[in-house]
């Protein structure tokens, strides 16, 4: 399943398609913390996290993530979409609390 | 009243003198590019109908300082600012622009290279020049911020072409010498710019096919130096190198120092403060995880100077 994918199952917001949007989910990480995001040595990773930052963003590109879903409806600052375009780092934004976004997440990757 | 524009062509001589000691680069790129690659193509025009207001109502919608007047293609004069404010002095701003236009111009040609342009810009000191083509036709205007912009956009292609024939030289060299040394500053709090480094590292070793794993290994270690310089020092430099089968990524900056280096790189120990925290970082993971990435590790620091951290990735036979 995409990110894309996971997009539509949550309701959630499309802002960036990045070139990360078609590669199939193998893990997914939900954090706050950057630098527990760096210690994850996993490959075609989703970051859930609402953090809304462009060092989200810079994170998602260093551990090689498909993209990145924003939660809390949190209000992303005008320069997150430059990054992630620059970085062509899918971008994503959902009004669910990260538990909500998790449970619904699981139960996408899990849907046969 | 009319006068036939002029074109200075004994500036050619004048122009080809002018660039003496200018790097080779530029020289070339003043040669080579043409009038018409810098001119301004779209034209807010005026015919000769026109009153002195409707030019100065022009000029405040478009922000310009001067107005073409033509009728067909056909170029008969410019109204300038200075014109403008004459007309208001002397109370003729009503008046029709063809009896008060600058009639006596010096014009460019199209074809003609750009160093002609930046020797009419020393010779007359007018802020803009009126440009036609082969058939006295107005074709564009152009003026020093429109040559500014475009040297700009050529000297970073011509710039970014040095480089790439600079790395493919290095490509045909020894695999033991130094491939790529890169410097980059990094200043205190500059979030806005911090991982921006590592992100360049990443891009570089992808463009050069490194294994995915590797390069993770070595864009981790960079980003955790490049943030602990954002978010620790005073500010620093990052350098990183690929030479002799090794990655090197070394973070250096003038203070504050750390008191205990052993305490500083146990998991989960920060001195950050809580602003930091709240931007996802200062967790205390920094360091460890740039030692959990490396194959060498290496600290030196004394509190009230300098810290050094040195870390090293090995990468076999492969090179950039």
């Amino acid at each position: 399943m995409t990110i894309l994918e996971v997009a539509e199952a949550l309701g959630a917001e499309v802002l960036v398609k990045g070139e990360g949007c078609g590669r199939a989910i193998r893990h997914v990480v939900a954090s706050d913390l950057m630098s527990d995001v760096l210690l994850v040595d996993e490959d075609d990773l989703l970051l859930l996290t609402s953090l809304a930052s462009d060092q989200v963003l810079r994170t998602a590109q260093i551990v090689g993530a498909v993209g990145v879903i924003v939660v809390n409806g949190k209000p992303l600052p005008s320069s997150m979409v430059n990054v992630a375009n620059d970085l062509r780092m899918t971008l994503v934004t959902s009004g669910r609390s990260k538990f909500d976004a998790c449970v619904g997440v699981a139960a996408a990757l899990k849907a046969p | 009243m009319s006068e036939a524009p002029q074109t200075g062509a004994s500036a050619a001589g004048d122009a080809e003198a002018a660039h003496e000691g200018e790097p080779l680069v530029l020289t070339e790129l003043i040669q080579r590019l043409k009038v018409r690659d810098v001119m301004t193509r779209e034209l807010s025009t005026v015919s000769r109908a026109a009153t002195m207001r409707d030019v100065q109502e022009l000029m405040r919608q478009k922000k310009i300082s001067g107005v073409p007047v033509e009728e067909n293609g056909r170029f008969f004069g410019l109204v300038s600012i200075d014109d403008i404010i004459r007309a208001l002095g002397g109370g003729y701003i009503d008046a029709p622009c063809s009896r008060h236009m600058t009639t006596k111009l010096v014009v460019l040609e199209d074809d003609m290279p750009l160093s002609f342009a930046l020797r009419y810009f020393d010779r007359y000191h007018y802020g803009r020049f009126p440009v036609l083509n082969r058939d006295r036709r107005l074709v564009g205007i152009v003026c020093q911020r429109d040559i500014n912009r475009a040297l700009l956009v050529e000297l970073a292609h011509e710039l970014n072409r040095l480089e790439n024939a600079t790395l493919q030289a290095a490509d045909k060299a020894s695999a033991r010498s130094v491939h790529v040394l890169r410097e980059i500053p990094v200043c205190r709090y500059d979030f806005e710019n911090a991982g921006k480094a590592a992100n360049q590292i990443k891009r570089v070793l992808q463009e050069r096919q490194f294994p995915p794993k590797l390069i993770r290994r070595i864009a981790v270690a960079a980003y955790e130096l490049e943030i602990n310089l954002c978010v620790h020092s005073d500010g620093g430099v990052l350098s990183w190198r690929v030479s002799n089968g090794r990655a090197e990524i070394i973070a250096r900056d003038a203070g504050p120092g750390i008191e205990d280096v052993e305490w500083a790189c146990r998991d989960g120990t920060s001195t950050a403060n809580e602003w930091i925290r709240s931007l996802g970082f200062g967790a205390g993971m920094g360091l460890a995880n740039v030692k959990r990435v490396s194959d060498e590790f290496e600290i030196t620091s004394q509190k009230g100077s300098g810290t050094t951290v040195r870390a090293v990735v090995n990468i076999g036979e492969l090179t950039v």
